[in-house]
C-alpha cells in the first residue's frame, strides 16, 4: 500500500507521461514516447497496484490514465488471484461497479475498459465460485428496473462486457490462462449466466414491445438489448465432451447455428419467444439497422437443433409454429431491401437445419404455403437482382438473397424421396421461367429494362479476366439446371423452342447483314444491337441447357442424370426414332423443315439445336463474317458440347439401370449416330483450334478409350496428326498451352483401338518425327554454334512444349510406353541446360517438361 | 515458316530477323516489334469490347536498345512479328577512344561497338578500370547491336 504522498507522485508522472503519448509526432522525439510508454508498462507490472489504482480513479481526470488503471487493475487481478482475499476481490468489484454508475459522463472507451476487468474478475471467480454471477444480476435487474435509459443502457453493458468475456472467442481478454480454463468457464456459464442474461434481455424487449411510441432515448436502449439478444443467440455454445484440442478449432467457426444444451429446453421452446422477436421484427423493421438484429435473431433461432429437441414432435412443433410465424410475417409487407439478405437467411437456415423427415412431417397446407411463399419470394428476388445489375450497384443485396434462395432449393429438390412426389415442380417451373424470363431480352425477357422499361446498350471494354458466366454464376445455373431436371417436361422443351427461335433469327441477320455489307464495306455502320442481344440470349439459353442436361463432375465418372434419363425413357413411346436422327443429322437445316418433327425424342432435339447453333457459326466463318460473330458464344458452344459429350457420347449402358432408347440409338457405342457426331465434332474443332476451350473438346473426345476408336477413323484426324507432326502452318503458331493439348490428345488418340500396322503408322506420323527431328538437331557437329539462332531454339521450344503434351497423356495402360519414349528426350534435356543457360525462358521450360513427366507418372510408380 | 528442311549449318545468314507469332501466344517478358522497334514486353492485357466482341490484345514494350516506351494494340487472332534476339558473351580485353575490344571464344576480336551511355556502359568502365577481368554481353536483333550486361568471367 503507497502512502498518499507517494501516490500524488505516481499519477503526476503517469499524467505526463499520457501526455507525451497523446501528443502528435511532431512534438515529441522517439525516445521521449518509448519512455512513456515504459511508464506505463511497468506501472502495469507493479505489484498489488489496487490501492493506487482506486486513487487513480477517484483523482484523475486525465483519460488515458483511467483507462490504464482500470487495465493495471485487470491484470493484475488475474495475476495475483490466489494471493488474494475474496473480500477484497468483491469489494473491488464493487468499487468498479459502482464508479461506473455513479459517473455517467465518462469517456465510453474508459467505461468499457472498467466494466471488461469488472467481467475479467468475474469469470476468474466463476470457477473457484468465489464470485457468483447472482450478485451482479441482482444489480443489473435492478439497474434495469430503474426506467432511466442512461442506467438502462449501462446495465445492457455490464451484461454485454460479460457475455463478451465469458464467450472464450478470440475477444478474450484473460490472457495467460489455459484454453481448459476457459472452456470450463464457458460451460459453467452457459448453463446458467448466460441463460440469466438472456432472461433479462426477453423482459427488456417485452417492456418495450408493449410501449406504442418510443421516444429517441428509449429507442436506443431497445436497440442495444436488441443487439444483446443477437449475441446470446449467436453463441457458439461448447459441447460437454469436446477434447480441450478441439476447442480452438472449435471456437474458429464462422456461421455459428443454435445448438444450446438440454437446460435451455424450458426458455428456447417457449413459443412466446419466437412470437416476441416477430412482433418486435414487424414494430421496428422500418429502422434497417434494428431490422438486420432482429432477423438474425429470427434466423439464429430458424437455425436451432441438437439436444434441446427432447423427440421428433417437439422439433415438428417448434419448426411448424416458426413457419407459421414466418408466413404471416412476409403476408402482406413489402419488404425492403435491407430485409432480403435476413429473410433469405431465415429461409435457408430452416430447410438446412431442419431434417427432411421433420419438414415433411409439417401439416401438408401449411408445407404448400410454405413452398409458395418460398417460390414468389425467389422469383421477386430474381427480378430485383437483375435491376441490380443493370444498375451496377455496389452492394447487391437481392443477389445474395436470390443466391441463397437458390441454394435453399437445390437442398429442397435434391432430396426428392422424402418428399412427395411432384410436389416441386409448379414452384420449379415458375422459378425456372422467371430465371429465363431475366436473362432474355426484350419482348420476351427483361433484361437490362430498367424500372421505367428503358433497355440500356452499352458497349464497355471488358478485361478478359474477368470470369466468364458460367463460372460467376455457377451455383445459380446449378440450381436453375436442377430446377430445370425436376420439371423437364415443361424446360426441356422450353429451351429448345427459345434456342430454335434464336438460331434462325441469327442466321436471317447475319444474311442481312451480308448484304448490306456487300452493297457498304463500312463494318462500322452495322447496327450490332440486334446481333448483341441475340448473342445474349443464346449465350444464356446455351448454358441453362448444359447445366440441365449434363453435370461436370470432378474426378467421377459423369452420368446422364436421372431426371433427364426418366423424362426421355417416359416420352419415348410417342417418339419416332428415324425423325429424331434425322433432325440430329441435319444441323443445317430448320428443325420444323424435317416432317414430324413434333414427334421427336426432346433431350436430342435439345442437342439438335446447340448444334444448329454451331452450325450458322461455322457456315458465318466459311463466308468471311467472322467479324460478326461473337467469340463468347464460340466459347459457349464449345463448352456445351465438351460437358455434354463426357456424359452422353457413347453411352455405357451398364452404368445405368434403365435405359432410354433414343438416347441409345443415337449416342451408343456402335452407332452411327455417336459416329456422326464424333466426326462432327471433330471438323468443328479443327477448324478452330486456336481457342483454348476448343482444344479441350478435342482432349474430350479422345480421352474415354471408345471415343477415340472412333476418331481415329476419321480422315480428319489423320490429317491433324501429319500437319501437326510437319509444324506446317498454322497449327506451328498457336499458343503453347493449345499445342500441348494437341500433343495430348494426339497420343490419347494413339492408343485407340487399331490394328498393329495402322497403329505402327500411328505412331510413325506422331511421335516418330518428333524424335527424328530432334536427334537431327541437337545431334549436329555445330549445335553448340547454331543453338542461339531463332529457328533452331523455335525448333527446340516446340519440341519440349510437345514433350509436356505427352507426358499430359500419361493414363494408366500407357505409362511405360511414353516412359520410354520421354526417357530418350529427358537424357539430351540436360545437356540443353547448359546450351540454353543464357536464356531463362527455355531453362525454365526443360525443368517444366521434368515436372510434368514427374507429375503425371509418379502416381503409376508401382505398376 | 520453319521449315523441317531447314539446313542448320548456314549458321548467320538467312536466318530473319523476325518471324510471326499469333497475339495471343505471346507472352509478358518476351519480345515483340512495336512501331517498327524491337520491345521487352512489360506489359499485356486482353480486353473487349461488349461482352461479345472480339479481343484484343494491348501490349506495352521496351525498346531492347533504347530504353523507350512503346504502345500497341493488335486484335487476338491476328499476328505480330517477333524479333529474334541472340546474346552473345564476349571477354572485354580494352577499351579504347570509347570502343570495346571484345574478344569472342574463338579467339577473334572485334572493336566496333563502342560503350554504351547508361549504367551498363559506367559499370563497364568502373570494373576496366579496376583491373577486373569479366564477359560483356551483347545483345542483337533486327540489326543492331548493343552491350547490356556484365558476367563474371567464365572459367575456360
Amino acid at each position: 500500500m503507497m502512502a498518499a504522498v507517494g501516490a500524488a507522485e505516481v499519477i503526476t508522472q503517469l499524467e505526463s507521461a499520457a501526455k507525451v503519448l497523446m501528443a502528435p509526432p511532431s512534438m515529441v522525439s522517439t525516445e521521449q514516447r518509448q519512455h512513456a510508454e515504459h511508464v506505463f508498462l511497468s506501472f502495469r507490472k507493479s505489484k498489488s497496484p489496487f490501492a493506487i489504482c482506486k486513487h487513480i480513479l477517484e483523482t484523475s481526470k486525465v483519460d488515458y490514465v483511467l483507462f490504464q488503471a482500470a487495465t493495471a487493475i485487470m491484470e493484475a487481478v488475474v495475476r495475483e488471484w490466489i494471493l488474494l482475499e475474496k473480500s477484497s476481490i468483491e469489494s473491488l468489484r464493487a468499487f468498479l461497479l459502482t464508479y461506473v454508475l455513479q459517473r455517467p459522463n465518462l469517456q465510453k472507451y474508459v467505461r468499457e475498459q472498467i466494466l471488461l476487468a469488472v467481467a475479467v474478475i468475474v469469470k476468474r471467480g466463476s470457477l473457484d465460485k468465489s464470485i457468483s454471477c447472482k450478485g451482479i444480476f441482482h444489480e443489473v435487474g435492478q439497474l434495469i428496473s430503474s426506467g432511466n435509459p442512461t442506467v438502462q443502457t449501462l446495465a445492457c453493458s455490464i451484461l454485454t462486457a460479460l457475455l463478451s468475456e465469458f464467450s472464450s472467442s478470440s475477444k478474450t481478454s484473460s490472457i495467460g490462462l489455459s484454453m481448459e480454463f476457459h472452456g470450463n468457464c464457458k460451460r459453467l456459464f452457459q448453463e446458467d449466466g448466460l441463460r440469466q442474461i438472456f432472461m433479462m434481455t426477453m423482459e427488456v424487449l417485452q417492456e418495450f414491445n408493449r410501449r406504442e411510441n418510443l421516444n429517441a432515448q428509449m429507442s436506443c436502449v431497445f436497440q442495444r438489448f436488441l443487439s444483446l439478444a443477437n449475441q446470446v443467440l449467436s453463441w457458439n455454445f461448447l459441447p460437454p465432451n469436446l477434447g480441450r484440442h478441439y476447442i480452438a478449432m472449435f471456437e474458429a467457426t464462422q456461421n455459428v447455428t443454435l445448438k444450446p444444451t438440454e437446460s435451455w429446453r424450458e426458455a428456447l421452446l417457449d413459443t412466446r419467444i419466437m412470437d416476441l422477436f416477430f412482433t418486435v421484427h414487424r414494430k421496428i423493421r422500418e429502422d434497417s439497422d434494428m431490422a438486420q438484429d432482429s432477423l438474425q435473431c429470427l434466423a439464429q433461432l430458424a437455425s436451432m437443433h441438437g439436444p434441446i429437441f427432447p423427440d421428433e414432435s417437439a422439433q415438428i412443433s417448434y419448426l411448424a409454429h416458426m413457419v407459421e410465424g414466418f408466413l404471416s410475417m412476409i403476408n402482406g409487407i413489402e419488404i425492403e431491401d435491407s430485409e432480403a439478405v435476413g429473410i433469405s437467411n431465415i429461409i435457408s437456415n430452416l430447410i438446412t437445419m431442419f431434417p427432411r423427415s421433420i419438414l415433411t412431417a409439417l401439416p401438408s397446407e401449411l408445407f404448400t404455403s410454405f413452398i409458395n411463399c418460398l417460390t414468389l419470394l425467389t422469383c421477386s428476388f430474381g427480378r430485383s437482382a437483375a435491376l441490380e445489375e443493370v444498375l451496377d450497384k455496389d452492394d447487391m443485396v437481392y443477389m445474395e438473397a436470390y443466391d441463397k434462395l437458390l441454394e435453399s432449393w437445390l437442398k429442397l429438390v435434391q432430396d426428392e424421396q422424402h418428399f412427395p412426389r411432384g410436389c416441386f415442380v409448379q414452384p420449379a417451373i415458375q422459378v425456372f421461367n422467371s430465371y429465363i424470363q431475366c436473362h432474355l431480352a426484350a419482348p420476351d425477357g427483361t433484361r437490362n429494362l430498367s424500372v421505367n422499361g428503358i433497355s440500356s446498350h452499352e458497349e464497355e471494354e471488358i478485361n478478359e479476366l474477368q470470369e466468364d458466366d458460367r463460372e460467376l454464376f455457377s451455383d445459380q445455373l446449378s440450381s436453375i439446371g436442377m430446377l430445370g431436371r425436376v420439371a423437364a417436361d415443361h424446360c426441356i422443351p422450353l429451351l429448345t423452342s427459345l434456342l430454335e427461335d434464336r438460331v434462325n433469327r441469327l442466321h436471317g441477320q447475319l444474311q442481312r447483314t451480308q448484304q448490306h455489307l456487300m452493297a457498304s464495306t463500312d463494318l462500322e455502320s452495322v447496327d450490332r444491337k440486334v446481333l448483341d442481344d441475340l448473342y445474349e440470349d443464346i449465350h444464356w439459353l446455351i448454358l441453362v441447357s448444359g447445366y440441365l442436361l449434363a453435370d461436370d463432375p470432378q474426378g467421377e465418372t459423369p452420368l446422364i442424370p436421372t431426371e433427364v434419363m426418366e423424362f426421355s425413357i417416359k416420352h419415348s413411346t410417342e417418339v419416332d426414332l428415324n425423325t429424331t436422327l434425322q433432325i440430329l443429322g441435319s444441323p443445317g437445316e430448320k428443325a420444323s423443315s424435317i416432317p414430324g418433327f413434333h414427334r421427336t425424342d426432346s433431350v436430342i432435339r435439345l442437342l439438335s439445336a446447340v448444334l444448329r447453333t454451331s452450325e450458322v457459326e461455322s457456315r458465318a466463318t466459311r463466308a468471311s463474317l467472322t467479324e460478326l460473330l461473337s467469340p463468347q458464344m464460340g466459347k459457349d458452344i464449345v463448352w456445351f458440347l465438351r460437358r455434354w459429350a463426357k456424359s452422353y457420347l457413347l453411352v455405357d449402358e451398364k452404368l445405368y439401370q434403365q435405359i432410354s432408347i433414343p438416347l441409345s440409338t443415337a449416342f451408343g457405342v456402335d452407332t452411327e449416330g455417336a459416329q456422326w457426331i464424333v466426326g462432327y465434332l471433330l471438323e468443328k474443332v479443327i477448324n478452330n483450334l486456336s481457342a483454348n476451350d476448343t482444344v479441350e473438346l478435342l482432349v474430350t473426345l479422345v480421352e474415354k478409350r471408345e471415343r477415340a476408336n472412333i476418331v481415329v477413323q476419321c480422315e480428319s484426324w489423320w490429317s491433324l496428326a501429319k500437319q501437326f507432326a510437319s509444324r506446317s502452318p498454322p497449327l506451328h503458331m498457336l499458343s503453347s498451352c493449345v499445342q500441348r493439348s494437341l500433343m495430348k490428345a494426339l497420343v490419347l488418340g494413339g492408343f485407340a483401338q487399331m490394328d498393329s500396322d495402322t497403329k505402327q503408322q500411328y505412331w510413325a506420323e506422331v511421335l516418330h518425327p518428333l524424335q527424328q527431328r530432334f536427334l537431327n538437331l541437337i545431334n549436329q557437329e555445330n549445335f553448340a554454334q547454331i543453338s542461339q539462332e531463332e529457328a533452331v531454339k523455335q525448333e527446340i521450344v516446340a519440341t519440349l512444349e510437345a514433350l509436356c503434351g505427352i507426358a499430359e497423356a500419361t493414363q494408366i495402360d500407357n505409362v511405360a510406353s511414353l516412359f520410354s519414349f520421354l526417357m530418350d528426350f529427358l537424357s539430351s534435356c540436360i545437356g540443353l541446360m547448359e546450351v540454353y543457360s543464357n536464356t531463362p525462358e527455355t531453362i525454365n521450360l526443360i525443368i517444366e517438361v521434368f515436372v510434368e513427366v514427374a507429375h503425371k507418372q509418379i502416381c503409376y510408380l508401382g505398376e | 515458316m520453319a521449315d523441317p528442311d531447314l539446313d542448320f549449318t548456314t549458321g548467320e545468314s538467312g536466318a530473319s530477323a523476325t518471324y510471326p507469332m499469333q497475339c495471343s501466344a505471346l507472352r509478358k517478358n518476351g519480345y515483340v516489334v512495336l512501331k517498327g522497334r524491337p520491345c521487352k514486353i512489360v506489359e499485356m492485357s486482353t480486353s473487349k469490347t461488349g461482352k461479345h466482341g472480339h479481343a484484343k490484345v494491348n501490349l506495352v514494350g521496351i525498346d531492347i536498345f533504347t530504353n523507350k516506351k512503346y504502345e500497341d494494340m493488335c486484335p487476338s487472332t491476328h499476328n505480330m512479328d517477333v524479333p529474334s534476339i541472340k546474346r552473345i558473351d564476349y571477354q572485354l580485353v580494352n577499351i579504347n577512344e570509347n570502343y570495346m575490344s571484345l574478344m569472342s571464344d574463338n579467339g577473334d576480336i572485334r572493336e566496333d561497338l563502342r560503350v554504351p551511355e547508361n549504367e551498363v556502359g559506367k559499370e563497364i568502365e568502373a570494373k576496366f578500370d579496376a583491373g577486373e577481368e569479366f564477359m560483356v554481353t551483347v545483345i542483337s536483333a533486327m540489326g543492331e547491336e548493343c552491350a547490356v550486361a556484365t558476367k563474371v568471367l567464365a572459367s575456360k
